[in-house]
C-alpha cells in the first residue's frame, strides 16, 4: 500500500493553514460584488414570466423615463457590438451565447432586457417598467414526455453546439451523436455496449429494474453571480472583473461571442464566493457587451431569487436501470438509461451517464445509454461531478436490493465487483492506477458498518435506525497548464499562475514550490494573476487544478532551482550535481563553508551590470493521463415513522486522494461534498407548479444543509498514488459529492424496509415509500 | 425617493450619510461606507453572510433600513481584529481550516463571536444551533464548529 512507502517531505503532505485566510477572516478579501468602478452603471434584468413563449414586442418608453435609467438594451442591439455585425443572440445554440432572448423564450426566468442605471434602484424601477407581450406556447416539461418521438418541441432546432463549458469539466474520449434528421427534444444521446446483456440477464440468479428519479439542485454557492465590466472607448480596452472558476475561458468566450481581440481583452477572476462547476462565464459576457453599447462600466450582481430561477441549476434526472447478480455475487448484466433534464439549453452531461453508470463494477455485458433533454426549465450547467450523484443514486440502490434478495452482504458484493487498476470503464477505455478497493475496504472495516446489526437493534416503533453505504467516484479533467516561478532580491520567492483558487489551491501550490526549493513557507508567495499577466491556466474544475497546474508550479520550481544552480556552479566552481540548496542557500554537498545565499543570487543576476541572467523558471505541461479518484461513505439515519423525517445521525467519507499535498485543505473538500450528498439525499431540489414556474426560489424554501442539520462527519483520506499526479496526488473535489445521496437512500431503505425512488427522501415520499400516502410507486411532488 | 441625511456609528465612527431611506443598512455600509467584508448572499436574510451587530445583537443587514440603524453601535468584521492583531475567533478559524471560499465567514465568525457573548461554553450542539442561520457551502460544518469550540470558555 501507498501509505507505506510514502516518501518524506519537509512541507507537502503537511496541513498547512490558508495563505489568503487573513484576507478572509478580516473581510478584506474582494469578491467581483465588492468591485466598484468610477462612473458605473448598475444593470438588472428583466425576466421572462414564462416557460416559453415567443416575445411579440418590448415597450422600453416608460424605463427609459425613470430618472436615472440610462439605457435599455435589447438583444437586437448585440449586433453593434460584434466586430462583423452579426448577433450572437440570435439563434444561439448554449445559454453562454444567449446573452439575453431573441424572438422567443425557453424557461421562466430567461433574461430579456438589460436596464442600465446611475444607481441599483433606479434600474429596478427601470426593469418592472419594462413591458414586454408574450404570445404563450405549449411548454414541455416532464422529462419522460419529452423524450418521446411526438413531444411538442422545447426550442427551434439546434445548430452546433458549442460544449466547450461542459467539457472543461472531465475528459472523455467520448462521441455523443448529436440530433439529426427529425427534430426532437433529445439534444445529445451517448450509448456504450459490451458482452450481451440478455444473455447476462439469462445466467442471473437476480434480476432487478427500477425507476429512479433525482431533482434539479442549484449549485449552492453563497455568492450570486457577478460582474464588473469596464470598456474604454479611447484604447478599446475592456476590463472584467467576474466570479469565475476560470477566468480564462471567461476571456476565451468573450473573445468568441463578441468577436473581441485578446489583446484588449483583461479578465480577473476575483476571489470566488463558492462555484461547484456552477460559476463558469454565465453574466460576463452579457455585462462585457453592455458596458461596450453603454461605454461606461456596468456592474451586474443577481439576487438570490434571479441565481435560482436564471442561473444553471444541476439537472435532475430519470433513470430506468436493470441489473443482474448471480448467487455467489458476482454481477452479470446493466442496462441503464440515464436521461438528464437539460432545460431550455443544452448542457446536461449525457456522456457522463452513460459512462459512470456502469464502470465502477465490472459488468460483463452492459448496456447504457445518456439522454440530454431539453424542456422549458431553467437550462442547465455543471455541478461538482456533473451527472454523477443521479448515477449513483440508481446503480447503489440497485445494487443493495439485489444483495438483499439474495441475502448476500451487500458490502462484500460491492468488494467482490469493484472495478481495479487496469479493469476497463464502460467505454471500454482501462483505469489507470485506482484505489476504489482499497477506499471500499476501509469503508467495510468502519464501526458504523462492522456494527450495523447493534446499531439496526436501537430502532424503536416509532424511530426506525439504519445505515447505509455507497460509493462513488471522479475520473478527473486533463487541461494543460503553465506557470512561472521567479526569485526576488532578498532571496525569497514570487510565483505567479492563472488558476483561480476555489479550493485552497495556492497553499498548496505554495507547499509545492516550498518543497521543491527547500524553503519554509513563508518564503514563497503566490499570486493569481489575471489573463493578461498570468501565463495560461485551465478552469478550476474537473478535479483538476493541483493535478495539473501543480505540476507546472513543481515543473517552474525545479526549473528556477537548475538556473540557481547553474549560476551557483560557476562561482562555487563546483559541479552542479554535487550542489544542494537548504536554509535559502545553494551549498556544495559535504562541505558547509562553499555556500551561496539566494539573495546575492538575485544580484549576481539583477543588479546593474550584473553578469548573469535573472533567475524565473518555467513551468508548462500538458496532462494525458487520468486519475480518478473514489469515495465510499456511510450513513446512519433514524426515520420518524409517524412524520416519514429522516434524521442524519452519523456519517463518515472514505475517499482516495492519492497524496493529501495540504491534509487540511482536502479534509475540508471532503466533508464539504459530503454536506452536499447529504443535501441531495434530503433537502435539496427545484419545486415546480405544474405550468413550469419554480417555487421555492429562495433560501427558506430552496434547503440547504445547516449547521444543525448535519452531524460531524468523519473524513478517512485514503493515498493509492496516482501515475502522473504530483506527489501521487490526485483530483480532489468531486468525488465527495458523488455517494452521499445514494448512502442515505440506502440507509433510509435499511430503516424502513423500502425504498424511496424520488432523491430528495423528503417526509412526504418516505410516508409514500411506506405506503402510508396510498400508492407507493408514485413517490409524489414531480 | 427623497434623499435623507443620518449618521450611522460602524465600528466605533461615525460617518454623516445622505441615501435614499429605503436603503438597507448592507447596502449603505457596503457602497457608501465601502465596508464590503458584509456580504450579499441572498436578501431575505435567510443566509447570514451579511450578519452585522447592532446594539450587541447580530441582525441581518440586508433586512434592516439604514436609518433605522441610526444612533446605535453597528459592528462590521472590520472592526473586529485590532490592527495587526486578529479577534481570537479570526485565528481559531485560519487555524482550525474552517475557511474556504470565505464569502459567509464574516458573517460566521460575527455569528460565534455572539454565540460566546450569550454563552461562553457552548456544547458543540449548542455551536450547531447557534449558527444555524448562517449557511456555509464550503465547509460542512465541523471545521467552523471546532474553530468556535476551541476559543469556548477563553
Amino acid at each position: 500500500m501507498a501509505t507505506e512507502t510514502r516518501p518524506e517531505y519537509n512541507v507537502v503532505g503537511k496541513r498547512e493553514t490558508r495563505v489568503e485566510g487573513p484576507g478572509k477572516v478580516t473581510g478584506s478579501a474582494i469578491y467581483a460584488a465588492d468591485v466598484q468602478v468610477p462612473n458605473m452603471l448598475h444593470c438588472k434584468l428583466v425576466h421572462s414570466p414564462h416557460p416559453h413563449a415567443r416575445i411579440v414586442s418590448i415597450d422600453i418608453a416608460k424605463a427609459l423615463a425613470i430618472d436615472g435609467v440610462a439605457q435599455v438594451v435589447l438583444a437586437e442591439d448585440f449586433s453593434k457590438v460584434v466586430k462583423d455585425g452579426s448577433n450572437p443572440a440570435i439563434g444561439a445554440s448554449n445559454r453562454g451565447s444567449a446573452l439575453l432572448a431573441h424572438g422567443q423564450v425557453g424557461f421562466a426566468g430567461e433574461p430579456v432586457v438589460a436596464v442600465l442605471a446611475e444607481t441599483p434602484s433606479a434600474a429596478e424601477e427601470g426593469a418592472e417598467a419594462v413591458e414586454v407581450t408574450y404570445e404563450e406556447l405549449p411548454a414541455v416539461l416532464d422529462l419522460e414526455a419529452a423524450m418521446q418521438d411526438d413531444s411538442p418541441l422545447a426550442r427551434p432546432p439546434l445548430g452546433d453546439v458549442d460544449r466547450s463549458e461542459e467539457e472543461a469539466h472531465v475528459t472523455l474520449d467520448v462521441d455523443a451523436d448529436e440530433a439529426e434528421g427529425k427534430a426532437t427534444n433529445i439534444a445529445s444521446h451517448v450509448a456504450f455496449t459490451r458482452g450481451d446483456i440478455d444473455a447476462g440477464f439469462t445466467e442471473s440468479d437476480v434480476v432487478v429494474e427500477r425507476k429512479w428519479r433525482s431533482a434539479p439542485m442549484h449549485q449552492g454557492y453563497i455568492e450570486p453571480h457577478a460582474t464588473v465590466a469596464d470598456y474604454n472607448a479611447a484604447s478599446g480596452e475592456l476590463t472584467v472583473w467576474t466570479s469565475t472558476q476560470g477566468q480564462f475561458m471567461v476571456r476565451d468566450t468573450i473573445m468568441r461571442i463578441l468577436q473581441w481581440p485578446e489583446t484588449k481583452l483583461r479578465v480577473i477572476g476575483c476571489e470566488l464566493g463558492g462555484g461547484f462547476g456552477g460559476k463558469m462565464t454565465l453574466t460576463s459576457p452579457l455585462v462585457s457587451a453592455l458596458s461596450v453599447i453603454a461605454q461606461r462600466p456596468v456592474k451586474l450582481v443577481l439576487t438570490r431569487a434571479e441565481d435560482l430561477m436564471a442561473a444553471t441549476p444541476s439537472p435532475g434526472a430519470m433513470v430506468t436501470i436493470k441489473t443482474g447478480m448471480k448467487k455467489d455475487g458476482s454481477f452479470t448484466a446493466i442496462e441503464a438509461s440515464v436521461a438528464y433534464d437539460s432545460g431550455a439549453y443544452p448542457g446536461a452531461p449525457a456522456a457522463i451517464g452513460a459512462l459512470l453508470s456502469a464502470s465502477f463494477y465490472t459488468w460483463p455485458n452492459l448496456k447504457t445509454d445518456g439522454f440530454e433533454v431539453l424542456t422549458n426549465h431553467v437550462s442547465v450547467g455543471a455541478i461538482r461531478a456533473p451527472g454523477t450523484h443521479n448515477a449513483m443514486h440508481a446503480v447503489e440502490q440497485n445494487i443493495d436490493e439485489m444483495a438483499r434478495q439474495l441475502e448476500l452482504d451487500p458490502g462484500d458484493v460491492r468488494m467482490k465487483n469493484v472495478s481495479r487498476t487496469g479493469d476497463p470503464m464502460a467505454s471500454g477505455q482501462e483505469f489507470t492506477a485506482i484505489g476504489l478497493d482499497e477506499t471500499l475496504a476501509k469503508a467495510l472495516e468502519h464501526p458504523l458498518w462492522q456494527n450495523r446489526e447493534q446499531i439496526a437493534a436501537e430502532s424503536t416503533e416509532t424511530k426506525k435506525v439504519g445505515i447505509g453505504l455507497a460509493i462513488g467516484g471522479w475520473l478527473g479533467g486533463l487541461q494543460p497548464a503553465a506557470a512561472e516561478v521567479m526569485l526576488n532580491n532578498d532571496g525569497t520567492i514570487n510565483a505567479v499562475s492563472g488558476a483561480n483558487d476555489i479550493s485552497g489551491t495556492n497553499t498548496s501550490f505554495t507547499q509545492i514550490i516550498a518543497e521543491e526549493l527547500n524553503l519554509p513557507m513563508d518564503q514563497v508567495s503566490i499570486t493569481t494573476g489575471d489573463t493578461k499577466t498570468a501565463p495560461f491556466a485551465g478552469m478550476s474544475a474537473g478535479s483538476k487544478t493541483l493535478f495539473t497546474v501543480g505540476r507546472a508550479l513543481r515543473e517552474a520550481a525545479i526549473d528556477l532551482r537548475e538556473q540557481l544552480f547553474e549560476v551557483a556552479a560557476e562561482r562555487l566552481e563546483a559541479n552542479p550535481n554535487d550542489l544542494e540548496l537548504a536554509d535559502g542557500e545553494v551549498k556544495v554537498k559535504g562541505s558547509p563553508d562553499q555556500s551561496l545565499e539566494l539573495s546575492r543570487i538575485a544580484s549576481m543576476t539583477t543588479g546593474f551590470g550584473a553578469l548573469y541572467k535573472p533567475v524565473v523558471g518555467k513551468g508548462s505541461i500538458a496532462a494525458r493521463k487520468q486519475a480518478p479518484g473514489f469515495t465510499a461513505q456511510l450513513a446512519r439515519v433514524e426515520v420518524d415513522m409517524e412524520t416519514g423525517n429522516v434524521r442524519l445521525q452519523d456519517f463518515a467519507i472514505v475517499q482516495d486522494v492519492g497524496f493529501a499535498i495540504n491534509p487540511l485543505s482536502v479534509e475540508g473538500q471532503m466533508e464539504g461534498g459530503a454536506v452536499q450528498g447529504m443535501g441531495i439525499g434530503l433537502w435539496e431540489e427545484y419545486i415546480y407548479d405544474d405550468s413550469g414556474h419554480m417555487r421555492n426560489a429562495g433560501l427558506l424554501d430552496y434547503r440547504m444543509p445547516t449547521a444543525a442539520d448535519v452531524p460531524d462527519i468523519e473524513s478517512i483520506i485514503v493515498e493509492v498514488p496516482s501515475e502522473d499526479g504530483p506527489y501521487g496526488a490526485r483530483g480532489v473535489g468531486e468525488p465527495s459529492i458523488t455517494a452521499g445521496g445514494a448512502a442515505i437512500q440506502n440507509a433510509i431503505a435499511d430503516a424502513i424496509g423500502a425504498r424511496v425512488t424520488h432523491m430528495p427522501a423528503t417526509p412526504e415520499r418516505v410516508l409514500r415509500a411506506m405506503g402510508k400516502l396510498g400508492d407507493a410507486d408514485a413517490a409524489g411532488g414531480d | 425617493m427623497a434623499k435623507q441625511v443620518f449618521t450611522l456609528n460602524v465600528n466605533g465612527r461615525d460617518h454623516e450619510l445622505f441615501t435614499e431611506p429605503n436603503q438597507s443598512l448592507l447596502e449603505v455600509v457596503r457602497d457608501e461606507l465601502r465596508l464590503t467584508g458584509a456580504k450579499e448572499g441572498c436578501g431575505t436574510g435567510d443566509c447570514g453572510a451579511c450578519t452585522m451587530v447592532v446594539d450587541g445583537e447580530t441582525i441581518t443587514a440586508c433586512l434592516m433600513l439604514a436609518p433605522d440603524a441610526a444612533g446605535r453601535e453597528i459592528e462590521t468584521i472590520e472592526g473586529l481584529a485590532d490592527g495587526e492583531q486578529l479577534h481570537p475567533l479570526q485565528q481559531a478559524f485560519i487555524d482550525h481550516g474552517s475557511v474556504q471560499c470565505g464569502f459567509c465567514i464574516p458573517g460566521m465568525i460575527l455569528a460565534g463571536v455572539a454565540l460566546l457573548e450569550r454563552n461562553p461554553n457552548p456544547t458543540r450542539d449548542e455551536i450547531r444551533v447557534g449558527i444555524a442561520g448562517n449557511l456555509c457551502r464550503c465547509t460542512g460544518y465541523r471545521k467552523i464548529v471546532e474553530a468556535i469550540e476551541s476559543v469556548a470558555g477563553a
